[in-house]
């Protein structure tokens, strides 16, 4: 079994090898050589994924080809344990060389397109029919063989996407997402990344070193993302031209990698956008200073409470007029501000948290969903819920809201007029669906599970193990059950088991949300159980039964005839000791036999009244036995009498 | 206030009818007395027991004076018969009472009837106890069974 060995093969294949690490393989993240048992030659690595970073199961499952210029992944699955931490390795080819960033230096203008451009722009445009994005192009992540090579853009599937993507390499937009929550994006995405890696190789070194995140998100935004990569710095004209289109702040704008393939001509495309007004003086807000409607929206994002005050008191929309000339933008703030009170959530914060979502994304259309401080992308809700539940309540809390308030459908129902919004309402109602279900298989947590099928069960229980799947569930609860006092269907593990078996065991999750009574309780889990072994672990799972027989007491004690009940709990420790836990649900899950076991019960008490009426009866019946004794015995004498008197008549008749 | 509702009126035939007894018993002792003196004073002086008894039996009944008249009735039987068989005169009467075998067989009838009176309640009384007692132990044992089986356990006030 794979969970007993201690280094099993990944994918079926590959051997970790733990004693060689490859600290430079794998973009920062945890990489070890993998060795292939079928013998093939090709070097390949395992990426250690984080159990609160879930690995990128889609492309995982989409990228079964090789493509050039890019670290295909091969394998992944669970693999050996490290410092008692299971974990789930991603094999990956493995790099040839070093990364970019080992030695940093200025490319030339040739060296740049016929090395870096043509070769990442066809990797990208093979990932782009595919439908997936690479979201991982900087410069610790991409490799060259040899000088004079083409560089290969590196593995990106260990982890979220962009999730280790340093904020320079991102658009603004993404750069001020939470590192799980950037969502897998465009391929415009890419584009801008490998934008960027161009000017960086150009310079020498990464631009905009030595600023924090949010300056250089605050940066990019004020000034363009172009100047403010560049800052003034001249690049060669057609590295130039290249790199304008692919900054471009509308994603539309930036040309496809099929055309970047051809420089010439993606140095054509015209990038239609105006660049955004600047205002004659600053706004302040939530320690930010405004200029533009980007800014505006990036402070409406980061501090929502000073911007609905702003606009409440009406400075802001005055700048707006006066000071940044955006009439329009204004008049729509004040009809968001009017219309507050009409709003159907009663909720205040909500109401508020409303407003200065919306107030940034009137500002800003590109802007991601902002939820009271927590600023993430739709498409990496799943990746943040994974890594915000059970470690970051605050986090938790802000995408509960986001599910429940539907404000994903919300967010993309505001910039209709760039995309459909018709999937973010089926995934807005469905998420909320799962999340509103009742029982403690429900909530968040399936949510979580439901949406990243790799993400292992958070329970404390499972602490060290990576169980993902509803089979392995088994014989771990088995392996946890070692105290009648452990509780095993704590919501972590219910929404686990209601998320990966949900066809299978439906009914008997559903059931959890029913009475909460030791007795209902217990049943609940012995249906759940039986069925879990029965369909994914058809072995015995000793310490597990015994749970239940040491929990199922009240389920023993609604069998009132005593001579039953004892022949249940004899069979029950037999099925127990045996580990069947499904030969244990016939036993107490008999409603046919408990309802004739109540009707006995009935017939019985209804007994036990006529016998303790005809008791009392007798206990109380002296008087009455007695004045009978009294008449009777008086009538037998005056019989003897009138019998004395006859046979001295005949005696007397006789002579 | 509501009116209390009459007690219901003693109609009490019994009375009447006993009324009437008395008086046609008093006729009959009286043509009995008249016609037969000595088979009157006879059977007077033999059955004293029986008529004390009814005179002082309360019942409703009357059955321990029943018991002793029946009995006494019995014991002068064979002085009766003696004395038709004398001419019936009032000595003869009075002879056969002076005899103290004769009034104590008779009177010992009597008393063997109020003795019956006293006696035979007792010994039904003891019958109609011993089933009782063994009926409840035969309840009790099947109450145990039943509560034993199911589990159910003795109401309050049962026990004992």
């Amino acid at each position: 079994m794979a969970d007993t060995d201690p280094n099993p093969l990944v994918g079926g294949f590959y051997r970790v090898d733990l004693a060689q690490p490859l600290p430079e393989a794998a973009g920062g993240l945890s990489a070890f050589a993998a060795i292939d048992r079928r013998g093939n030659r090709a070097p390949a690595m395992a990426i250690r994924a984080d159990r609160r970073a879930p690995v990128r199961n889609r492309a995982l499952q989409t990228l079964t080809t090789h493509i050039d210029g890019m670290l295909s992944p091969l394998a992944h699955g669970p693999g050996p344990d490290v410092g008692g931490e299971a974990g789930w390795y991603v094999i990956c080819e493995a790099p040839i060389g070093r990364p970019l960033s080992a030695s940093p230096r200025p490319w030339s203008e040739g060296a740049l397109i016929d090395l870096v451009l043509r070769p990442a722009a066809y990797a990208l445009e093979q990932l782009r029919e595919h439908g997936l994005t690479h979201r991982a192009i900087r410069p610790g992540n991409v490799f060259q063989a040899a000088p004079n090579r083409p560089v290969t853009l590196g593995a990106a599937w260990a982890a979220p996407p962009a999730m280790h993507q340093p904020a320079v390499f991102e658009t603004a937009y993404a750069a001020m997402c939470i590192p799980t929550g950037r969502g897998d994006g465009t391929i415009a995405d890419d584009v801008y990344a490998l934008g960027v890696l161009l000017i960086a190789l150009a310079l020498g070194r990464d631009p905009l070193a030595g600023l924090d995140p949010l300056s250089i998100v605050h940066r990019k935004l004020e000034l363009g993302d172009y100047a403010a990569l560049t800052a003034g710095e001249r690049l060669p004209p057609l590295l130039a031209d290249l790199a304008r289109g692919m900054l471009a702040e509308d994603p539309d704008h930036r040309p496809p990698p099929s055309l970047l393939r051809d420089p010439g001509s993606a140095r054509g495309r015209r990038v239609a956008a105006r660049p955004p007004a600047h205002a004659s003086r600053p706004f302040r807000m939530g320690g930010l200073t405004v200029w533009n409607n980007r800014t505006l929206a990036m402070a409406a994002a980061f501090s929502p409470a000073e911007t609905v005050a702003a606009i409440e008191t009406g400075t802001l929309t005055y700048w707006l007029r006066r000071g940044l000339g955006d009439s329009a933008l204004a008049v729509k703030l004040d009809d968001l501000s009017r219309g507050r009170p009409a709003e159907a959530s009663g909720d205040k914060a909500a109401s508020a948290a409303f407003l200065a979502m919306r107030a940034a994304m009137s500002a800003d259309t590109l802007m991601p969903i902002c939820w009271r401080g927590l600023i993430l992308f739709p498409g990496g809700f799943a990746s943040a819920l994974a890594a915000a539940y059970g470690a970051d309540p605050d986090t938790a809390s802000k995408l509960d809201d986001i599910v429940q308030l539907e404000i994903a459908t919300l967010w993309a129902t505001m910039r209709e007029d760039r995309e459909s919004s018709a999937s973010h309402i089926a995934d807005g109602r469905r998420w909320r669906a799962i999340a509103r279900a009742k029982g403690p298989a429900s909530g968040l947590p399936r949510l979580a599970y439901t949406l990243d099928p790799l993400m292992p069960c958070a329970s404390p229980l499972f602490a060290g193990k990576w169980i993902y799947q509803a089979g392995q569930l088994a014989a771990a609860l088995d392996a946890a059950a070692v105290s009648k006092d452990v509780e095993l269907l704590e919501p972590a593990i219910a929404a686990f088991i209601a998320a990966r078996t949900e066809r299978w065991l439906d009914t008997e999750v559903k059931a959890l949300a029913g009475p909460s009574d030791a007795a209902g309780s217990a049943m609940n889990a012995l249906r759940l159980f039986a069925e879990l072994q029965s369909r994914f672990h058809p072995a015995p799972l000793p310490q597990l039964a015994a749970w239940i027989a040491a929990r199922a007491e009240p389920l023993v004690e609604l069998w009132k005839n005593r001579e039953r009940r004892a022949a249940v709990e004899e069979q029950l420790k037999a099925q127990a000791g045996a580990g069947w836990i499904s030969g244990m649900a016939p036993l107490l899950d008999n409603a046919p036999g408990l309802a004739a076991d109540r009707d006995g019960l009935r017939a019985a008490a209804n007994d036990l009244a006529v016998l303790d009426a005809e008791l009392r009866g007798l206990a109380t019946g002296g008087a009455h036995r007695a004045d009978i004794a009294a008449r009777l015995g008086q009538e037998i004498a005056a019989g003897l009498g009138v019998s004395a008197v006859a046979a001295t008549l005949l005696l007397a008749a006789l002579g | 206030m509501a009116k209390a509702p009459k007690p219901p009126k003693d109609k009490k035939p019994a009375s009447g009818g006993g009324k009437s007894a008395v008086w046609l018993s008093g006729l009959a002792c009286g043509a009995l007395v008249a016609i037969a003196p000595g088979t009157a004073a006879l059977a007077f002086g033999l059955l004293a027991p029986g008529l004390l008894a009814a005179k002082f039996d309360r019942e409703a009944g009357r059955p321990v004076a029943r018991a002793v008249l029946l009995c006494g009735l019995a014991g002068c039987v064979h002085p009766t018969i003696a004395l038709w068989n004398m001419g019936q005169s009032f000595d003869t009467a009075m002879a056969i009472l002076s005899d103290p075998a004769t009034l104590g067989r008779a009177w010992a009838a009597a008393a063997a009837g109020w003795l019956m009176t006293q006696a035979i309640p007792l010994g039904v009384r003891a019958a109609l106890e011993a089933g009782a007692i063994a009926r409840t132990a035969r309840l009790r044992l099947l109450r145990e069974r039943i509560a034993e089986a199911w589990g159910l356990d003795d109401p309050p006030g049962t026990a004992g």
